[in-house]
């Protein structure tokens, strides 16, 4: 049964951006749209748009860099853990949880270095790989996507991301405990 | 809020380097100025006016963890050096620190000033010694800092890599957009955007449900849905754009674009693909096993993430925010 899903997603995400674009490019012909000078017409925003993301994407790497380069996240890991502990968290995945919003490519290097060491298949592995296959880099998203347009102002959208994450963390510990749990 | 956690992870950050390296000199960590006695191997001799030396030091991994006083440490290590005599009659010695040498050695001389080897001057040790094994006692360079040259680094480096990642984002969003454009000018856009009607005025009420920024939010979540990343970042980024002109004060974000945002950083997929991919690669005998948890750990992201952003933008401190004063209406 997860085997059908997972072939049907695959062969539907291998055809998407294929499919798309034949589709978009074609009805806009059959419409006697000018497609490549409309095209291009879109297309010249495309480097406006990544340097205006420049100054936001910045500012929140160089403050995530300081952070981790630290250390402190150890220190949120001990202050934390009795916590998790309580729900019935492992301690080796709290960084994992903390890093994840924080820091794509650190959390992933964190999620390998798990499985590398308790196994891909143990209640550890499964679960790190949850965590992080049910979650996205906030801070990154929240400064790409607001960085775009010159939104400063945030309002509630951290918190409301923040929260989303956490439910998402205690929603992986709760799924796997149960049906992989020790 | 984001003021406050950014301010934070620096301010942290930076107390944390400091206080962690003020105890570091204080307890010694690195052993700085205290001579370590270990055997050696001579594996090659150069033999010349100043002659030099090339062999391995020997230090067993529970010598080595009660010289540091760690437990990191799990094989023997078998490290490769260099000595050289000079004019002075002094002896040093060179320690080309690789994937090999110990881990605490690696972040010593990543801390030494980002160098790959780390250097020793040698107390004791006998050039005349015929046979190819002996005792030698060195003192290893000092270091100290560790943790606020790491924070130095960091933050110039990661103000790189933004610049980086923006910049390699021109290709992908230059690409998405002449296909929307397209999309637009024909129609198709706003065909899609019919379709989906029920959904998006539910989640996005304040936005007209034909107006464009709907189809290219469809179009990000299908993206997302598919874990098609390279399609989705400049898909969402055009749904911005689109926000953006609704959007009555310029620089705040409206109620549409924290649901549109909070719907993005839950991350719903239908397979998360990347971590799959590691799982495989580590040998699991079923890296798919992760699908149905992922799908439900995000499923409670985004729902918990869905009514806690209908919710907070009901708190008088966000209302206010979005509050036009004259003088600063969109202008753009």
């Amino acid at each position: 049964m997860v085997e059908i899903f997972r072939s049907a997603v695959n062969i539907v995400s291998a055809l998407a951006i294929p499919l798309f674009i034949l589709v978009f490019l074609g009805w806009g012909f059959a419409k006697k749209v000018k497609v490549y000078e409309v095209f291009v017409e879109g297309a010249k925003d495309g480097f406006n748009t990544a340097v205006k993301i420049i100054p936001y994407l910045v500012a929140m790497l160089f403050g995530i860099g300081i952070f981790r380069a630290s250390g402190a996240m150890d220190f949120v890991v001990a202050l934390l853990s009795p916590a998790t502990n309580l729900i019935g968290m492992p301690a080796e995945v709290l960084p994992l949880g903390l890093l994840r919003p924080l820091s794509g490519s650190g959390s992933m290097g964190l999620m390998t270095e798990l499985m590398k060491t308790h196994g891909p298949d143990s209640f550890i592995g499964v679960l790190a790989s949850t965590m992080f296959g049910s979650s996205e880099t906030t801070f990154y998203i929240l400064a790409v996507y607001f960085g775009s347009v010159g939104i400063k102002t945030t309002r509630h959208a951290l918190p409301a991301g923040l929260i989303a994450d956490l439910f998402g963390m205690l929603g992986a510990v709760f799924i796997v405990r149960i049906l992989f749990g020790v | 809020m984001l003021n406050y956690v950014w301010i934070a992870l620096i301010l942290i950050g930076v107390f944390t380097a400091a206080g962690r390296d003020a105890n570091d000199e204080i307890v010694n960590t690195y052993r700085n100025n205290i001579p370590l006695t270990s055997t050696l191997e001579i594996t090659k001799k150069n033999t010349s006016l100043h002659p030099s030396f090339e062999g391995f030091l020997h230090i067993p991994a529970a010598t080595f963890n009660q010289f540091y006083n760690i437990a990191s440490t799990q094989s023997d290590v078998r490290q490769p050096v260099v000595i050289s005599t000079l004019a002075s009659g002094k002896i040093k010695m060179e320690l080309p620190i690789g994937d090999q040498s110990p881990i605490f050695w690696q972040e010593m001389a990543r801390a030494a000033g980002g160098k790959e080897k780390l250097e020793a001057d040698v107390s004791s040790f006998s050039i005349d010694e015929k046979a190819s094994t002996q005792q030698i006692i060195f003192t290893l360079e000092k270091v100290s800092f560790v943790k606020i040259k790491a924070v130095t680094k960091a933050a110039i480096e990661y103000a790189d890599v933004a610049v980086t990642i923006s910049l390699g984002l021109i290709g992908v969003m230059a690409l998405w957009l002449g296909i929307m454009k397209v999309g637009e000018t024909a129609g198709l856009l706003q065909l899609l955007t019919k379709l989906m009607t029920p959904i998006t005025k539910r989640l996005f009420p304040d936005v007209p449900p034909d107006h464009p920024a709907v189809g290219a939010m469809i179009m990000n979540m299908a993206a997302n849905m598919l874990g098609l990343n390279n399609a989705a970042t400049p898909l969402g980024l055009k749904a911005m754009e689109e926000l953006n002109k609704i959007n009555p004060k310029a620089g705040t974000a409206t109620n549409a674009m924290c649901t549109f945002l909070v719907i993005n950083t839950s991350g719903l997929t239908l397979i998360p693909a990347t971590a799959i991919a590691i799982r495989a690669g580590l040998g699991s005998a079923d890296p798919g096993i992760i699908i149905g948890t992922s799908i439900f750990g995000a499923g409670c992201a985004t729902i918990a993430g869905l009514i806690s952003v209908k919710i907070l933008q009901r708190l008088p401190r966000y209302k206010k925010a979005m509050e036009v004063t004259e003088g600063e209406a969109n202008n753009g």
